[in-house]
């Protein structure tokens, strides 16, 4: 057995002149949930149809099971399931029909898991697929591929039709296959859902990584938000190398500070007697608008990064 | 607010979204009018050449495709345009009516783009009232512009107007039909379906009442296939026979409206009801998934090819005996050194073949729509290859328009065995039918060699065939040149049992068959799927 699931290395794409994926590097570690973050038109759907096998990279090297996903594509799939983010499904077979013949092409569903995932999802398998809403699409193809045993499961931003309970079911039904031991690819740019899933992420903009590693990691590259009450003028922190943000409202002070500075600044702080401290780790939020920020303050039309 | 507010917008709307198709259609029908009168007056320049054209229209495949054959005894210009052109415009008409209609009313429901408009402040009726509107507008526009044609060539500008007319209100009677079918079924493609029916139950309705006498009869009454030609145009006019189209379409409006009344936006008054809740055990692999899509289409059209051949086989016998009474007719198709009986079948297997080609074509093409819909990605992420998967549909084609043809060809054998009273036909014509199927295979193999390797270029198998239906319907009226009628797919095999069989064309057919095939297969593997 490999110990990666996914190796991508430098992978070009391109679409006529469009450049789609710029030496794409992604890697996926088997056993572990892997968030692909990035906004709409990044790549994220690009890349898991180069890892699909569906089409074929310009650039560079892709490895997928141990094997290369353009030529050995059929046996390749009988391992893994894969959810679109837009499901369109065949609008004369019912829910329930797809949901097995799905299962049947990439060679067999347990029928109990089955049974136990409709339930879960309340999904009801007699209508026919024309009738079903985009979220309840979605919950076919997640039921067809949560019902397989396949060990590596690919999802397309596989939560963006369902409601708040359905998503809690989702993230369930993910923790449980990673219990069994199963490896996961999850696209998305809902971050809460990537914050609570993922062992490791991995941020791609215009086609490129632009962050990887794990949650941990990412957070150590960054900082985090101080908030203090202090008896003495927290001005005293202006100027401090690291300091970033820095807001005195009377005797509440708010900051960002760089983690390999936040040392030094904790101890500026006690010298000024503290009477509250609440420190928070960036959210993966923050570490994505410090890489979109130029995007979104562009669209506010002010000059400051968001970060 | 009233039912019919923002009728207006929608008509201006649809007008503008439709322009370009809505501009080839009007273009293409008046433009094969324009240029088929004065082709008409060319070709048939004397006396002698005049009447002998008119003996030919006085055959049962004259009947067929001419009609009741007023004015034979005197073919000037005026009857000649009537008999030879009517029944190709009037079924162009009623396509064009029956695919608008059902684009504006039920298509638009089923993608949910109606919901979006019903929304604004719109009425319960605007929509199918702005459907109708602009179906009417387009007919009448066809219809005035052929009576220019036709007055402008010297004719009774009287008798153009009511032909002109005529032809409009069979289009807009065929709109008014579809809008009712839209109603009916929950699905464009049911209420397409519905409506095609019906129009090729009201052509045989015509045919078989026009077929007993000259004339007709009265299930030609039944028919708006007959009405604008009983008005008996450059013969001896009567304006009457238009008022069965007013009441048709005024009957048709009333139960449209009294129906689309009873139902919820996006239902029909069929409903659906749940299905199975698993697959069936036949349900396994894509051969099975590219089928079970079929089914309905494979059986609709099979059963509507089956009973087209079943009512051309059976009027075999009225075929003899028109010959019976004519043996001068007798004497100039034998001239022609065939047997009229077989001529005929043999014409007739030929639209059999059409529409096992127009089958075979469309079932193909289906594969770009599972492409362009994200269904075939979601296939081709389970463990199947390109090649097995596209294979498969390439199969299920080939299989369901050899369905199509075998099943003509023993209906009309069937029937026309029957009515000779010889049991041998049911053999000749299921050997004609089968001798033809190569270019249906040829035509299937040309939209799967597109699909594979250069998918923006399907539109020339349409060009292809549209040329070829044409040529084959109209080529000797619009008297073009021997290699231009050679282009077209239908006069590549020739027509058994009144031609002799060639093995040589079929076997090059059956190998440009393979070749495309295969063809096709390696580049589909190769190229990249159609992203959504």
């Amino acid at each position: 057995m490999t110990t990666t699931a996914i190796e991508v290395r430098g992978v070009d794409k391109y679409f006529g002149r469009f450049q789609a994926l710029d030496k794409l590097d992604l890697t996926v570690p088997t056993g572990q949930v892997a968030g692909f973050l990035g906004p709409n038109g990044s790549g994220k759907s690009t890349t898991i149809r180069v890892l699909l096998g569906l089409i074929r990279a310009d650039a560079g090297s892709v490895r997928l099971l141990g094997g290369d996903p353009w030529k050995d594509a059929v046996t390749l799939h009988r391992r893994l399931a894969y959810v679109p983010g837009d499901v369109t499904l065949w609008p004369n077979l019912t829910g329930g029909q797809a949901i097995d013949l799905l299962g049947r092409l990439r060679g067999g569903l347990d029928p109990a898991r089955k049974k136990d995932l409709l339930s879960r999802f309340e999904l009801d398998p007699t209508k026919k697929a024309r009738t079903y809403s985009k979220g309840n699409r979605q919950k076919v193809a997640l039921v067809a591929a949560l019902a397989s045993d396949a060990e590596l499961l690919v999802l397309d931003e596989p939560t963006s039709g369902l409601d708040p309970l359905m998503e809690a079911v989702f993230t369930e039904c993910v923790l449980e296959a990673r219990a069994r031991g199963r490896t996961v690819l999850l696209s998305s740019h809902i971050l809460s859902e990537v914050e609570k899933l993922c062992d490791t992420v991995t941020i791609i903009r215009k086609g490129r990584a632009v962050e990887s590693g794990t949650l941990a990691d990412l957070r150590h590259l960054t900082r985090s938000t101080v908030r203090a009450t202090v008896s003495g003028d927290a001005r005293a922190l202006e100027g401090s190398e690291g300091v970033h943000n820095l807001r005195v409202d009377g005797d509440t002070v708010a900051f960002d500070v760089d983690d390999t500075h936040m040392d030094a600044a904790l101890r500026t702080l006690t010298g000024l007697g503290v009477r509250s401290l609440v420190s928070n780790p960036p959210s993966l939020e923050e570490l994505f608008m410090r890489h979109y920020g130029d995007e979104l303050a562009a669209l506010n039309g002010n000059g400051g990064a968001a970060a | 607010m009233s039912a019919f507010t923002g009728t207006g917008t929608l008509v201006r709307f649809i007008l503008r979204r439709d322009r370009v198709r809505l501009t080839v259609w009007v273009l293409a029908l008046a433009g094969t009018v324009f240029a088929t009168v004065p082709t008409l007056n060319d070709m048939f320049s004397t006396e002698a050449q005049r009447q002998a054209r008119a003996a030919i229209m006085d055959t049962p495949t004259g009947v067929v495709f001419g009609g009741p054959g007023y004015g034979l005894d005197d073919y000037r210009l005026g009857p000649m345009v009537v008999n030879e052109l009517t029944m190709s415009v009037l079924i162009a008409l009623a396509v064009m009516s029956i695919l608008h209609v059902v684009r504006h009313t039920r298509a638009e429901e089923e993608t949910g783009r109606a919901e979006l408009l019903r929304a604004a402040v719109l009425g319960r009726g605007a929509q199918v009232t702005a459907a109708l509107v602009t179906v009417s507008l387009v007919n009448l526009l066809i219809g005035g512009l052929t009576a220019l044609a036709l007055a402008g060539n010297g004719l009774e500008a009287a008798d153009s107007v009511a032909y002109g007319l005529g032809l409009a209100l069979a289009g807009i009677s065929f709109g008014a039909l579809t809008a009712v079918c839209a109603q009916v079924t929950e699905h464009g493609r049911g209420a397409a379906g519905l409506a095609f029916l019906v129009l090729g139950v009201l052509f045989m309705a015509r045919v078989v009442g026009d077929m007993a006498e000259e004339g007709g009869t009265w299930p030609s009454w039944l028919s708006p296939f007959a009405w604008v030609q009983q008005t008996r145009v450059f013969h001896d006019l009567r304006w009457w026979p238009l008022l069965p189209y007013a009441v048709l379409i005024a009957a048709l409006f009333a139960l449209t409206y009294a129906l689309a009344g009873r139902r919820d936006l996006g239902a029909g008054l069929v409903a659906s009801r749940p299905g199975p809740a698993g697959a069936g055990r036949l349900l396994n692999g894509t051969f099975a998934l590219h089928l079970h899509q079929q089914r309905g289409s494979v059986l609709a059209w099979s059963a509507a090819t089956f009973l087209f051949a079943l009512s051309f086989g059976s009027l075999a016998t009225e075929v003899e005996g028109l010959l019976t009474e004519n043996p001068d007719l007798v004497a100039m198709l034998g001239e022609q050194g065939a047997n009229p009986v077989e001529g005929f079948l043999g014409v007739m297997s030929g639209y059999v073949l059409m529409a096992a080609t127009a089958y075979a074509v469309l079932s193909v093409l289906r594969t770009r729509t599972e492409e362009t819909s994200g269904r075939a990605e979601l296939t081709l992420s389970a463990a199947v290859g390109q090649v097995r998967w596209f294979g498969n549909a390439l199969l299920v084609s080939v299989l369901s328009s050899t369905l199509i043809v075998v099943l003509g060809g023993v209906g009309m054998g069937l029937s026309a065995a029957a009515a000779l009273e010889d049991s041998s036909w049911v053999g000749t014509m299921t050997g004609a039918a089968l001798a033809q199927l190569p270019v249906a295979l040829l035509f299937a193999a040309l939209a799967a060699l597109l699909v594979g390797a250069a998918p923006r270029l399907i539109p020339l198998v349409w060009a292809w065939l549209g040329y070829s239906l044409l040529v084959s319907m109209l080529g000797p009226v619009l008297g073009l040149d021997e290699w231009l009628l050679n282009l077209s797919a239908f006069d590549l095999l020739p027509k058994l049992p009144g031609e002799e069989f060639e093995l040589l064309p079929v076997a090059l057919a059956l190998a440009a068959v393979v070749a495309a095939n295969a063809l096709a297969l390696a580049g589909f593997r190769r190229r990249d799927l159609a992203t959504v």
